[in-house]
C-alpha cells in the first residue's frame, strides 16, 4: 500500500516534516527558526512596537481622565476653604492688610519649599540637613526615587547633585542586580524544594509554573509591602491605604514626596528615630530589588502574551497547513485506491465482454449499431492500461458520485448513449 | 580559589559596603553645602514672622494655625495668594495627562499629587500596570533605535579600517556627546527662556533630575501661574521626557553592550546583555561575532538556576535611570 503513514493522523504527526517550533515553555529561549523568518519578525516588530506605543498613549489619555474626574472637585473645594480661612482671618485681625499677609505667606511658602517649617518653634525642630537626612536625601538621589521634600538650594548643592548622580545611579544599579540576582537564587532554591515536592502528584508543568510565580508575589508581598505598611502605620500615624500607597510609590522609584517616612521632626523619641531610618533604607534597597523584579516579570508577561498569540497563530498556520497536506495525501489515495478497484472491474468486465462476444457471436452487427455511448465504451474496455489514467483524471471532479452510479458517467456518459445490454452487465458487475 | 558562589557573595558584600561609603560621602558634602543656607533661611523666617506679630493685632497661635493651614493647602498645590480664581487648576486634562505621564516613567515629581482617597488606590492600581508597561515600550522602541544609530554607524567605522573596540568607543563617545547636546544644552536654554524664574543651569539641573526619573520636584516647568499656552507646553514637556529617557536607556544599552565586549561584565560577574526579548537575535554590536562569547562561568551560573524562567527577575527592563 503507497504511503500507509499518511492515512493515519497520529502517525504523520511525527513524520519528520518541518514545522515551526513548539514550545511548552512560555518564554523561548531559542528561537533557531529565527534566521529564515528574520523579515517577518522585523516587520512584525515594527507593528507590535508601534501598537504598544498607541496603547501607552491611551493609557496615558485614560489615567489623566480618570486623575481629573477623581481629583478636581476635591482641590476646587481645598481652594474655597483656604479662600475662606484668609478672609476670615483678614477680618478677624483688622489691623492686618491683604498685601501684607499675601507677603507672608509668599515667603512662607517659599521657605517651606527651601524645607524650613516656620511653624513651631525654632529649638526643637532638627535640620533637614543634618547628616542622617543628608544620607536619606543622597539614597534618594542614587536610587532615582528622588521625594523632593529635601532638594538642594544652593548652586554648588546642584552642580554636586548632578556629578553625585551621574557616578550614583550606575552603581546603584550594580548593586540591585547583585541583589535581586541573591534574592532570586535564595528563593529559586526555596521554589525548586517546593516543586520537587508537588512533582510527586503529578501536577502540569505550566500549573507549577504559575503556582511557583504566585508564592513568589505572595511572599514577596507579605515581606516588603503588607509589613513595611503595618509598620508605617503605626509609626507614622498614616491611614492604611496612604500606607500602602507610601510603599507602592516609594518602590517603584516614582517618589512623589506627599509622604515621606520619617519625615516627622521632633516629636518622636530620638533614640528610635537613629535606628528607623537605616533599617528604612535597608528595605528600600532590597524592596527595589523585589519591585524589578515583579515589574519585569509583569513585563515578561506582556511579552509572554505577545509572543503566545505570535506562537499561537503560527501553530495554527502550522496546523491547517498539516491538515490541508494530510486531507490531500487522503484524497490521492482513495482515488488510487478506487481507480485500482476501477480498473480490476473493467478487467473482469473486459474478460466477460470477450467471453459472451465469443458465446453471441455476433460482434460485427453489434458494432454497426454502436451508439456513441458504446463505441466509447467498447474502446475503453479494450484499451490498455491508458483508460486507467483517463479514468482516474475523469474521477476527481466526480469522486462523490462514483460510488453510487459511477461507471455509467465514466466519460461524462448520460445514460441514454448506452445500450440496454451494456448497461446490465455492468450492473451485475458492480 | 573561591567558588563561583562564594565568589558572588563577596562582590555583592564589596558592593554594599563601597555603596554605604558613597552615600556617607554625599552625606557629608550635602550637608556642609546646604545647612548654612537653611540656618539662614530660618533665621530670616523667624525675623519676618516677629516683625508681622510686632505691627499687627494677630496673636502668635492665631498666626500659627494660619500658616498650617496655607501650608497644607500649598502641599497639595492650592495656593492663597493673589486671586485664585485666575490660577489655572493643577487638574485640568492637560496637566493630569503630566501627572500620569510622570507617574507612569516614574519620575514622581510630586508638585501635585492626589489627594482623595480614591485618587491614591488608583495612582497605586494604575502605577503598578503602567510603569513595567511603559518600561517595555521603551525598552521595544530602544532595540529598534540600536540598528540606525548603533550598530550601522559602529559597522561603517569599523568597514573604514578603525579595529572594533576602537570603533565601539569612539561612536560612544559621540553619542553621549550628542545626546548631551540635544537633550541636555538646548532644552534647557528652551527652558530658561520660557520660564520666568530659571537659569541656565537650573535649566540643565532639571533636565537632569527629570531624564535620570529621579524627579526630586523642586523645578518642574509650567506651573508658574501665568505661563501661556499651559496645556501646549506641558504636552511638549511630555514628549521631551519620553525621547530624552528612551535616549538615556539607548546609552545604556550601548554602553553595556560596550561592557561585554570590553569583558567588564564577565569580570565583574554582572548579567550580560540577554536578548531574550522580544525575538531580538544575539546581535553583536562589532560585525565579527567572536567578541560575544559568554563565558562558561556565566552560563553555568545560568543553568544552575531553577527551571521557572518566569520568576527569574531580568535586568533588561530595570529602570536604571
Amino acid at each position: 500500500m503507497a504511503a500507509p503513514d499518511l492515512l493515519d493522523p497520529k502517525s504523520a504527526a511525527h513524520n519528520s516534516k518541518p514545522r515551526l517550533s513548539f514550545s511548552t515553555k512560555p518564554v523561548v529561549l531559542n528561537t533557531p527558526d529565527d534566521d529564515e523568518c528574520d523579515t517577518r519578525t522585523t516587520v512584525m516588530r515594527w507593528k507590535t512596537v508601534s501598537a504598544i506605543f498607541f496603547l501607552v498613549v491611551l493609557y496615558l489619555i485614560v489615567g489623566a481622565t480618570v486623575f481629573k474626574a477623581l481629583e478636581q472637585p476635591h482641590e476646587t473645594e481645598q481652594k474655597s476653604a483656604i479662600l475662606e480661612q484668609k478672609v476670615i482671618f483678614l477680618t478677624m485681625h483688622t489691623c492686618v492688610n491683604s498685601s501684607e499677609l499675601e507677603n507672608l505667606v509668599k515667603q512662607v511658602v517659599s521657605a517651606v519649599r527651601a524645607g524650613v517649617n516656620p511653624s513651631g518653634n525654632v529649638s526643637n525642630q532638627t535640620s533637614l540637613w543634618d547628616i542622617s537626612s543628608s544620607f536619606f536625601f543622597a539614597g534618594t538621589v542614587i536610587t532615582t526615587i528622588g521625594f523632593g521634600n529635601i532638594s538642594p538650594h544652593t548652586e554648588g548643592g546642584r552642580i554636586f547633585c548632578i556629578i553625585y548622580a551621574l557616578l550614583g545611579i550606575p552603581l546603584f544599579g550594580f548593586l540591585l542586580a547583585g541583589v535581586g540576582d541573591q534574592l532570586g537564587t535564595i528563593f529559586g532554591k526555596g521554589i525548586a524544594k517546593v516543586e520537587k515536592m508537588i512533582v510527586k502528584w503529578k501536577v502540569s508543568q505550566t500549573k507549577i509554573r504559575v503556582f511557583s510565580t504566585l508564592l513568589f508575589i505572595l511572599f514577596g508581598c507579605l515581606i516588603f509591602v503588607a509589613l513595611p505598611a503595618v509598620i508605617f502605620k503605626h509609626i507614622e500615624g498614616w491611614s492604611t491605604l496612604e500606607s500602602i500607597y507610601f510603599v507602592v510609590i516609594t518602590l517603584t522609584t516614582i517618589g512623589f514626596g506627599d509622604f515621606v517616612a520619617g519625615e516627622k521632626a521632633g516629636s518622636e523619641t530620638p533614640d528610635y528615630l537613629d535606628y528607623y531610618k537605616p533599617v528604612v533604607w535597608f528595605w528600600i534597597l532590597v524592596g527595589l530589588a523585589y519591585f524589578a523584579a515583579v515589574l519585569s516579570m509583569i513585563g515578561d508577561w506582556f511579552r509572554v502574551i505577545s509572543k503566545k498569540t505570535k506562537e499561537e497563530v503560527g501553530e495554527f498556520r502550522a496546523h491547517a497547513a498539516e491538515w490541508t497536506a494530510n486531507v490531500s495525501a487522503e484524497f490521492k489515495e482513495t482515488r488510487r485506491r478506487l481507480s485500482v478497484d476501477i480498473y480490476d472491474k473493467f478487467q473482469r468486465a473486459a474478460s466477460i465482454k470477450r467471453k459472451l462476444s465469443s458465446e453471441l457471436g455476433i460482434n460485427t452487427s453489434i458494432n454497426q449499431e454502436m451508439t456513441p455511448g458504446k463505441r466509447t465504451l467498447s474502446a475503453n474496455l479494450c484499451e490498455d492500461r491508458e483508460a486507467y489514467t483517463s479514468l482516474t483524471l475523469s474521477l476527481s471532479p466526480v469522486s462523490g458520485g462514483l460510488a453510487r452510479n459511477g461507471s455509467l458517467y465514466l466519460n461524462g456518459l448520460s445514460p441514454d448513449y448506452a445500450d440496454r445490454r451494456e448497461i446490465a452487465i455492468i450492473e451485475n458487475l458492480k | 580559589m573561591f567558588s563561583s558562589a562564594g565568589r558572588s557573595w563577596l562582590l555583592l558584600t564589596g558592593f554594599i559596603l563601597f555603596y554605604i561609603i558613597y552615600l556617607l560621602f554625599g552625606a557629608l558634602v550635602f550637608s556642609s553645602i546646604e545647612r548654612p543656607v537653611e540656618d539662614k533661611l530660618r533665621h530670616d523666617m523667624e525675623t519676618l514672622k516677629q516683625e508681622f506679630l510686632n505691627q499687627s493685632c494677630v496673636n502668635a497661635a492665631s498666626l500659627e494655625r494660619f500658616l498650617l493651614k496655607v501650608l497644607t493647602a500649598n502641599k497639595y498645590g492650592v495656593s492663597v495668594l493673589r486671586n485664585s480664581s485666575v490660577q489655572a487648576s493643577s487638574w485640568d486634562l492637560a496637566s493630569s495627562m503630566f501627572f500620569a505621564n510622570t507617574l507612569v516613567t516614574t519620575v514622581g515629581y510630586g508638585h501635585n499629587t492626589p489627594l482623595s482617597d480614591t485618587g491614591k488606590a488608583f495612582s497605586i492600581i494604575y502605577a503598578l500596570i503602567g510603569v513595567p508597561f511603559t518600561m517595555l515600550v521603551l525598552t521595544a522602541c530602544v532595540q529598534r533605535l540600536m540598528y540606525p544609530l548603533v550598530f550601522a554607524p559602529v559597522s561603517l567605522l569599523q568597514r573604514s579600517g578603525m579595529e572594533a573596540r576602537s570603533a565601539t568607543i569612539l561612536h560612544f563617545i559621540l553619542l553621549l556627546v550628542l545626546v548631551v547636546l540635544l537633550f541636555f544644552v538646548a532644552p534647557a536654554a528652551v527652558f530658561s527662556a520660557v520660564e520666568m524664574t530659571w537659569s541656565f543651569l537650573d535649566g540643565i539641573y532639571f533636565c537632569f533630575i527629570s531624564l535620570c526619573t529621579i524627579g526630586l520636584g523642586d523645578f518642574v516647568p509650567g506651573t508658574h501661574p501665568t505661563q501661556k499656552s499651559r496645556p501646549l507646553y506641558q504636552v511638549a514637556v511630555m514628549v521631551y521626557l519620553f525621547v530624552g529617557l528612551m535616549m538615556m536607556y539607548l546609552l545604556l544599552r550601548t554602553f553595556h553592550k560596550m561592557a561585554d565586549l570590553h569583558g567588564l561584565t564577565t569580570l565583574l560577574q554582572l548579567p550580560r546583555c540577554e536578548e531574550s526579548d522580544m525575538d531580538d537575535e544575539t546581535q553583536p554590536i562589532v560585525e565579527n561575532g567572536h567578541a560575544n562569547q559568554s563565558s562558561p562561568h556565566v552560563r553555568g551560573k545560568e543553568s544552575s538556576k531553577t527551571l521557572d524562567s518566569g520568576s527569574q527577575p531580568s535586568y533588561n527592563t530595570i529602570n536604571k535611570g
